[in-house]
């Protein structure tokens, strides 16, 4: 069986649940555009249709077929995407990931801020800082949809909002997903860019 | 020119259902298959597709209002999972004894305590001897296609029986894969407008459903069973039309997978029969003579199908995602089926139950290799030491 790439996108309950879902589909439609296997998908196994809860996204990514797509969780994430930075104080967003993970989290605040209150960065080869949300501007909430979610198909454009700055972010750590392919495949393609150029890469 | 893309099972057979040009929708929602009547809902609102979509106050009502629609001469369109599936129950006789050939679209949930948004097959099992047509699809395509082929089948004037198209809850109805969506003009020939030869109208005033006395039951219920004598033959021309006019290749009851020289094989139905899949695939690699053989009805069952495939392996692994408590093989239903068929065989495999993915949980490559030592046990020894064995707590499985 192949090596499967798993990656984990935290954001916040309904009100960022569309960019969330945005942002998993992004990444894997761009490597998809690879020729890689992906699978982008909602959190199922709990419910997550309250307002604020922490919610997490997946998205696969392989260079054969993947085998065990009805797993419902990400058990060893390489790649940590947080869109709001509030969660990553007091839950354990690094759960399962192995050392050598690399962390992408929507903020203002500097690489060291956000390390200080990771009680096990030692599992981070790198932490991406980009402010997203002052990227894609006002509050987000202005595209807020659900037709793409259980199961349903996106009504909507993909990637209008954070998920686009974050998604180019993302390309900085990992190649899996290329920088064009982001931008052909999320809709707020000068978002992209402009995350991909103002994020801040610490190696650790 | 059919259109390729990548949708999950909810959409997917949102897409069948606009196909067949679905004229009645009634919903309640309840996960997984809420995804279904949220495409529905805006293919209606957005011109798509000419329905009329009717939210029932529960899923007794839902139904009831399906049924109405049906006698009313409309192709109707219904669908629930897992406690929703329940809660309907009392209509599921009725509709099949009126002989009204509506659908209902199931992602199957797991029934409760304690509450479990995971995929299981007990909800509708346990519906199965209420009249209905019922079948489990792999994949988000074959529940698209299984919408529209279940509806020509059902309005079928031998058939007139109403059907139950089940995908699983989650694995098929919320992960994406590749769909390919045929062209509404070939679907148009495929399956003509319902031409329901007895519609209620005030035109032409007739009853439906009244009282009657005990010696007028055994006639009605005689031309129910009869009905599902003559189904298999028009399931067979449908599947075959299909075939055809789509460009697939779905055996109507059976499909066996790597069953050359195979001496056991796991039977199952559903989506788990992708891994099942990819453990045949890998265990092949090494040797071992394990097939699959997925099962496409469950009612009509396709009893002779089943006697001739199983009769040509050693032992027969019957994966089980539903209950049965307290049955004859104190395990679940399948394999009562599975054994039943098999009883005039001069040539019979041992066979077992194996319990799993209740509640939803995946059933793991790892979990198929310990099934097939099972097997391979079995097929050796000539006869099952266990009925039923619990994958993840019975000893080495």
């Amino acid at each position: 069986m192949a090596d499967v790439f798993e990656v984990t996108i935290w954001c916040r309950g309904v009100i960022q649940d569309m960019e969330g879902r945005h942002l998993s589909l992004v990444l894997a439609n761009a490597a998809a555009k690879s020729g890689k296997f992906v699978q982008a998908w909602d959190n199922y196994a709990d419910l997550p249709d309250r307002v604020l809860v922490p919610l997490r996204k997946y998205c696969r990514i392989s260079d054969e077929e993947i085998e065990m797509r009805y797993v419902y969780e990400n058990n060893n994430p390489s790649l940590v995407i947080v869109m709001e930075e509030v969660i990553v104080k007091g839950i354990d967003i690094l759960r399962g990931a192995t050392k050598g993970t690399a962390l992408v989290v929507n903020t203002k605040r500097s690489a060291d801020e956000i390390l200080a209150v990771i009680p096990n960065k030692d599992l981070l080869s790198a932490i991406v800082t980009v402010d997203a949300t002052g990227i894609a501007g006002g509050t987000g909430l202005e595209a807020l949809d659900f037709l793409g979610s259980e199961g349903g198909v996106e009504a909507v454009s993909v990637g209008v909002a954070v998920s686009a700055p974050l998604a180019g972010a993302a390309t900085k750590v990992c190649n899996l997903f290329s920088l064009d392919n982001v931008v052909a495949t999320a809709a707020n393609k000068a978002g992209v860019k402009e995350g991909e150029k103002t994020a801040v890469v610490k190696k650790l | 020119m059919p259109k390729e893309t990548y949708m999950a099972g909810c959409a997917a057979t949102a897409n069948g259902a606009k196909l067949a040009r679905v004229e009645v929708i009634t919903s309640y929602p309840i996960r997984p298959y809420t995804g279904i009547m949220m495409e529905l809902s805006r293919m209606v609102a957005a011109g798509e597709l000419d329905a009329e979509f009717v939210h029932g106050e529960g899923e007794h009502a839902q139904v009831s209002v399906t049924q109405g629609a049906s006698a009313s001469g409309a192709r109707a369109y219904t669908g629930s999972s897992g406690v929703g599936v329940a809660y309907a129950m009392e209509v599921y006789s009725p509709i099949s004894g009126g002989r009204y050939p509506c659908q209902m679209a199931i992602a199957d949930r797991a029934y409760d305590p304690p509450g479990d948004f995971g995929s299981e097959h007990t909800d509708v099992m346990s519906c199965s001897n209420q009249g209905w047509i019922l079948g489990w699809a792999e994949t988000p395509q074959e529940s698209m296609d299984n919408c529209i082929i279940y509806y020509r089948i059902g309005e079928d004037a031998k058939v007139m029986l109403p059907q139950w198209q089940v995908q699983d809850g989650y694995f098929v109805s919320h992960i994406p894969n590749k769909v390919s969506i045929p062209d509404q003009e070939v679907i148009d020939e495929f399956l003509p407008p319902y031409n329901c030869p007895h519609a209620l109208t005030p035109q032409n005033p007739t009853n439906h459903g009244p009282q009657i006395f005990p010696d007028q039951g055994p006639a009605i219920d005689l031309q129910r069973a009869q009905a599902f004598l003559n189904t298999p033959k028009v399931i067979e021309q449908a599947i075959a039309d299909y075939n055809k006019a789509v460009g697939r290749d779905y055996t109507p009851w059976l499909e066996e997978y790597k069953t050359d020289g195979a001496e056991y094989v796991f039977f199952l139905m559903g989506g788990h029969c992708r891994t099942a899949r990819f453990a045949v695939d890998h265990l092949r690699k090494k040797g071992a003579k394990v097939g699959m053989v997925k099962l496409r009805f469950v009612r009509p069952w396709p009893t002779t199908q089943v006697c001739e495939v199983l009769s040509k392996f050693k032992a027969v692994g019957v994966i089980e995602s539903q209950t049965n408590y307290g049955g004859a093989m104190k395990g679940g239903e399948l394999q009562h089926e599975v054994r039943s068929s098999l009883y005039d065989s001069p040539k019979q495999p041992a066979c077992c139950s194996f319990m799993a993915g209740l509640g939803g949980e995946v059933i793991s490559l790892e979990e198929f290799y310990n099934m097939a030592k099972i097997l391979e046990k079995m097929a050796k020894a000539g006869k099952a030491e266990q009925y039923v064995y619990w994958v993840g707590f019975d000893n080495g499985i």
